[in-house]
């Protein structure tokens, strides 16, 4: 029984197949089929990167627009900077002698684009009065004066860059 | 594209149409729904011809039609359409000089699902192996195996006078 079914099957799918209908210049429907999918694509793929831009653009600015400084960039009344133990100039001189250092330390320049860091930071800090080398001797030799932060180099800065 | 290479296409296109359309047929049961199936496989297969030429251009067209059948894409395609004449069925003469029992068979094929039909055309038309069946769809050798069985035995349900007609022959 199982045999004479599948051989109706057969049978019947056989001559179903003689009723397939003919058709003719398929190669050119094809062919625009395959340009019209291929625009479709390109035109898929740039409404989806205009798209991107459009949502990506507004978040990107609301993060970098805002009024506050950039965390790597320390703020002026920020906490006192750790002297870096890397930095010749970080280390506290010896009573009566200038904050400021004497001997510029030699910087080796790295390869471009890459900062060096043993590069000093050490600059006037601008808290200090007009005229005076921020941290220096005011008063007595060797005794900085009460109320103006020590100046040392900016470990959070980036290198090259004075400390504000 | 070059020329040379458009002249061989539209060549193997020319000769193996045919063959591939009585597949398509066999497979969508329909003449338009046949149309676009072995359409959309040549369109599938013109960006890669450089390719496949030189292997089995044949075998891949037969390949991409069997697996567009019962994609998932395409059964929902399908199923949006609204046939207004769901049998199709010809209007002319039987040219098979057909019996009942074929016509009845014929019209069973067409209510079985896409997957089972693929499997029924695969094992009975082509007359392939399960295994070389499961190659060709992506499925396993158990998964051919079910969907025959319950393709035969759809059939069965669908035609259950057979036995009788079968035995009065």
């Amino acid at each position: 029984m199982t045999d004479s079914f599948e051989h109706l099957i057969r049978s019947t799918l056989t001559d179903l197949a003689e009723e397939a209908p003919i058709v003719h210049d398929l190669l050119s429907r094809a062919e625009r089929r395959v340009r019209r999918r291929r625009r479709a694509t390109v035109t898929l793929g740039a409404v989806g990167t205009v798209a991107a831009i459009l949502i990506a653009a507004p978040i990107a600015l609301a993060a970098t627009g805002s009024d506050q400084p950039r965390p790597a960039v320390p703020s002026p009344a920020g906490p006192a900077a750790v002297p870096n133990p890397a930095d010749p100039a970080a280390v506290p001189g010896p009573p009566g002698v200038p904050a400021r250092p004497t001997v510029e330390p030699t910087v080796v320049p790295g390869p471009p684009g890459v900062p060096s860091p043993a590069q000093l930071t050490v600059e006037p800090s601008p808290l200090g009065p007009p005229g005076v080398p921020g941290g220096g001797p005011v008063g007595a030799p060797g005794a900085p004066p009460p109320g103006l932060p020590a100046v040392s180099p900016s470990p959070l800065g980036p290198a090259g860059q004075p400390a504000r | 594209m070059d020329e040379d290479e458009r002249a061989r296409l539209a060549e193997f296109v020319g000769s193996r149409t045919p063959a591939l359309m009585r597949v398509a047929y066999l497979l969508t049961g329909d003449r338009t729904a046949a149309e676009d199936l072995f359409q959309s496989a040549l369109a599938r297969a013109i960006p890669k011809w450089g390719t496949i030429r030189h292997t089995d251009p044949e075998g891949y067209l037969r390949v991409v039609m069997y697996r567009q059948q019962i994609s998932w894409w395409r059964r929902l395609r399908r199923w949006r359409e609204t046939p207004l004449n769901p049998a199709d069925e010809p209007v002319g003469a039987d040219p098979s000089g057909g019996s009942d029992v074929r016509l009845a068979m014929r019209a069973a094929l067409r209510h079985l699902p896409p997957a089972q039909r693929a499997v029924v055309v695969l094992r009975y038309y082509e007359d392939l192996p399960e295994a070389r069946v499961a190659e060709l769809l992506g499925c396993s050798v158990g998964t051919v195996r079910s969907r025959t069985h319950r393709a035969v035995t759809r059939l069965r349900e669908l035609l259950p006078e057979i036995e009788l007609l079968e035995v009065r022959r």
